[in-house]
C-alpha cells in the first residue's frame, strides 16, 4: 500500500445556526483503504461527507480530496470522487440507462468510454436486467445499485458513500456490501454507517464520530482494544481432572479466576458440554492467558478451551458514543437518543439531514 | 455538451414524461382559442385582419397558467426529493445547474409561444386568407413575447429555488406575475413614487408597444434586466445552502 493521501480533513467545523455539526474534525484516508465513517444518527456523518463533496462549505478547516482543495477547485474534487449520498437520490423518470448516460455526460465522457465503463458498471453493480426500467419502478435495493453504478461511471479513484445499505433488506444489504467489497479492491472508499456489522465486514479501518467530534480513528483492533476491557473465555472439564488431580466444582474454578491479578468480575455461561465454562473480565489490557494456563496446571484441571478476547466493536461504540454524550450535557440529548446499532431505524438521521437543510 | 446543456435537455425531456406539459399545452390553446374568438366578439369584432389580440391574451395565458406550472418545480422539487444534492455533486458548477434549468424551462415555454405562430399562418396563409396581414407588428408582437418568456421564466425560477415546496412555489409566481401584469391597473390607485414603480414595472404596458409593432429599446432592456437580476438572484440563492 502506498501512502498517498486521498482525502484529509483538518479541522473541519460547520454550525447551522447555533449547532455545532461538526466541531474539528480531521482525519485522512490514504489511498486503497476501506474506511467506516461510524457514529449514531446525527453525529455529523452526512455533513462531512457533503463538505468532502463540495456541497456544502465548513464553517472553519479546510479539507483535500484526490489533492485538491474543496474551496479551491470543487470541480476538480468531484471529478476525482464518486458520491452516493443518502437514500440514492435519482431522478425518477428516467431509466437506469437514460440516468447514467446523464451524469456521464455532465461527468464529460465520450460515448466509446461511457459504453465500455457502463458494460463494467452493469456487470459490478448488477444493473443487466434493470437498463431499460423506470428508476421509479425499481426497489430500493436496485436504487441503490444504481446509485452506486452512477457513481463509478467514470472510474473514479475515491469513492464517497453515504450510508449506501441503509434502508435495504437483509439480502439487499449483502449483495450491496459485496459489490462493495468488489469495488473496493483497487479504490479508496470512505463509507458512512451506523451499521456496525457492516464495518466489520467491509472495513479494515474505522472512524467513530459522536457529536460533531471524532472520539475513535484506527484499525478496527486498535478500535476494540481502546476502552482497555478485555474478557477471557475459560472452559474446564467437570468430570476428569489431569493424572488424578480432582475435576473443579463451579465454586472453586469461579473463585481461582477471580484471584488471579485483574480480574473484574467471573460470569458463568451456560453450555451444553460437560464442563463448566466462565467468562472473566479484566480491566487492564495486558494478557492472563499465561496466567490461567498455569492456574490450570498448578490445580490439574483439564482445560479444553481458552480464549481472549476485545471487547466488540459494538460496545466499544456505545461506549464512545455514550461517555461523549455525558461530557456534552450543554447541548440537546435528543439527537443521540438513538444511538443503537440496529439500522432499521434511520428515520431521525433524515430528519436531522433535513433540519440541517432548512437551517 | 457542456453540463449546462445537458442539464436542459433533460429539465426539456423531463416534461413530456408526465402529463403535465400536454395538459397545461392544450388548455393553454383551448383558453387562447376561446379568448381570442369568443370573448366579448374576439377577432370577428375588431373587423381587421390584426392578431392584436392573440398579443394580448397569449401573455396572460403565460403569466397565470403556463409560467407558474412550468418553473414551479425547477429546483423546488430537486430539494424536495434530495436529487438536488446529486446534481450539485457532479461536477458541475451551481451556475450550470440555474441556467440548464432556466434554459430547459424556457424551451418548452417557447415551444408554445411559438406554436401560437398557427394563429397567423393558418388565418392569413393557408388554407384560410382573412385579408392581407400587416407582419410587422406581428414579428414585433413575437419579439416582445419572447422577451417577456424570457423574464416570467427568469421569476418563476427564483421562486422556486427559494421554496421545497412546488405548491408554493406555484403560488408566490402566480401572484407575483399577475401583479406584475396588473401593475398600471394597480398605479392608477396610488400616487407619487410607488405609483410610478409601479407604471415602470408593469408588465402589460411593457407589452403594448410590441403589440403595435413599435419595439423600444427601454421595453426590452426592461425585459433583460428583469430576466439577468432574477437569475442572477436564484444563482445566489442555491448558492446560499453552503454557508447556511
Amino acid at each position: 500500500m502506498t501512502t498517498d493521501v486521498m482525502i484529509s480533513a483538518s479541522g473541519l467545523t460547520k454550525k447551522f445556526g447555533s449547532v455545532r455539526a461538526l466541531d474539528n474534525v480531521s482525519f485522512e484516508v490514504r489511498r486503497g483503504e476501506v474506511v467506516g465513517f461510524l457514529g449514531p444518527n446525527g453525529a455529523g456523518k452526512s455533513t462531512t461527507m457533503r463538505i468532502l463533496t463540495c456541497f456544502i462549505a465548513p464553517t472553519a478547516g479546510s479539507a483535500k480530496v484526490a489533492g485538491r482543495d474543496v474551496f479551491e477547485d470543487p470541480l476538480g474534487v468531484r471529478r476525482g470522487v464518486g458520491y452516493l449520498p443518502q437514500r440514492a437520490p435519482l431522478y425518477g423518470d428516467m431509466s437506469v440507462q437514460e440516468y447514467l448516460k446523464f451524469t456521464a455526460e455532465i461527468r464529460g465522457l465520450d460515448d466509446h468510454t461511457f459504453s465500455r465503463r457502463l458494460g463494467k458498471v452493469i456487470e459490478v453493480c448488477g444493473l443487466a436486467q434493470t437498463l431499460g426500467k423506470q428508476i421509479s419502478h425499481l426497489s430500493h435495493g436496485y436504487r441503490q445499485r444504481v446509485g452506486l453504478g452512477q457513481a463509478l461511471i467514470h472510474d473514479p479513484p475515491i469513492l464517497i458513500l453515504d450510508e449506501p445499505t441503509s434502508d435495504l433488506d437483509p439480502n439487499e444489504k449483502a449483495e450491496v456490501l459485496r459489490y462493495i467489497d468488489e469495488i473496493g479492491k483497487d479504490r479508496t472508499i470512505l463509507l458512512s454507517t451506523h451499521n456496525l456489522a457492516e464495518v466489520e465486514q467491509s472495513c479494515a479501518r474505522a472512524i467513530i464520530v459522536s457529536k460533531g467530534r471524532v472520539v475513535a480513528d484506527g484499525p478496527l483492533d486498535d478500535i476494540r482494544g481502546k476502552t482497555g476491557h478485555v474478557r477471557y473465555l475459560v472452559t474446564v472439564d467437570e468430570q476428569h481432572g489431569e493424572s488424578g488431580h480432582a475435576p473443579p466444582k463451579a465454586i472453586e474454578l469461579e473463585t481461582a479466576l477471580a484471584g488471579l491479578a485483574g480480574a473484574r468480575a467471573v460470569n458463568e455461561l451456560p453450555t451444553d458440554e460437560r464442563a463448566h465454562r466462565f467468562e472473566l473480565a479484566t480491566d487492564q489490557a495486558g494478557d492472563l492467558r499465561a496466567e490461567i494456563f498455569r492456574l490450570m496446571v498448578a490445580k490439574g484441571w483439564t482445560l479444553l478451551e481458552l480464549r481472549r478476547d476485545a471487547q466488540s466493536l459494538d460496545t466499544v461504540f456505545r461506549e464512545l458514543t455514550r461517555g461523549e454524550q455525558r461530557l456534552d450535557a450543554g447541548r440537546s440529548a435528543e439527537v443521540d437518543e438513538d444511538d443503537d446499532v440496529d439500522d432499521v431505524d434511520d428515520e431521525p438521521e433524515a430528519d436531522s439531514a433535513d433540519t440541517e437543510d432548512k437551517e | 455538451m457542456s453540463p449546462m446543456l445537458t442539464i436542459a435537455k433533460r429539465e426539456f425531456r423531463s416534461y413530456f414524461d408526465s402529463p403535465l406539459a400536454y395538459v397545461v399545452m392544450c388548455l393553454t390553446f383551448l383558453l387562447l382559442g376561446l379568448a381570442f374568438f369568443m370573448y366579448g366578439g374576439g377577432f370577428w369584432q375588431i373587423d381587421r385582419a390584426s392578431l392584436q389580440l392573440l398579443f394580448e391574451y397569449t401573455p396572460v395565458g403565460l403569466s397565470v397558467l403556463v409560467v407558474p406550472v412550468v418553473t414551479m418545480r425547477l429546483i423546488a422539487e430537486e430539494k424536495r426529493s434530495g436529487t438536488l444534492e446529486m446534481l450539485i455533486t457532479l461536477p458541475v458548477n451551481d451556475s450550470d445547474v440555474i441556467l440548464g434549468k432556466y434554459l430547459g424551462a424556457l424551451g418548452l415555454v417557447m415551444a408554445l409561444v411559438v406554436a401560437t405562430a398557427l394563429y397567423p399562418i393558418a388565418m392569413f396563409g393557408w388554407p384560410w386568407n382573412l385579408g392581407v396581414l400587416d407582419t410587422g407588428p406581428v414579428w414585433a408582437g413575437y419579439v416582445g413575447l419572447t422577451l417577456f418568456s424570457a423574464a416570467a421564466v427568469a421569476i418563476g425560477l427564483l421562486v422556486s429555488t427559494l421554496t421545497e415546496s412546488q405548491a408554493v412555489a406555484f403560488f408566490i409566481t402566480f401572484f407575483v406575475l399577475l401583479i406584475l401584469w396588473f401593475a398600471e391597473a394597480a398605479a392608477n390607485q396610488v400616487s407619487g413614487g410607488l405609483g410610478d414603480l409601479l407604471t415602470h414595472v408593469c408588465f402589460q404596458s411593457r407589452l403594448e408597444g410590441f403589440t403595435r409593432g413599435l419595439i423600444d429599446t427601454r421595453d426590452v432592456v426592461f425585459f433583460l434586466s428583469v430576466t439577468v437580476v432574477a437569475l442572477m438572484v436564484a444563482f445566489r440563492a442555491l448558492e446560499r445552502r453552503k454557508w447556511s
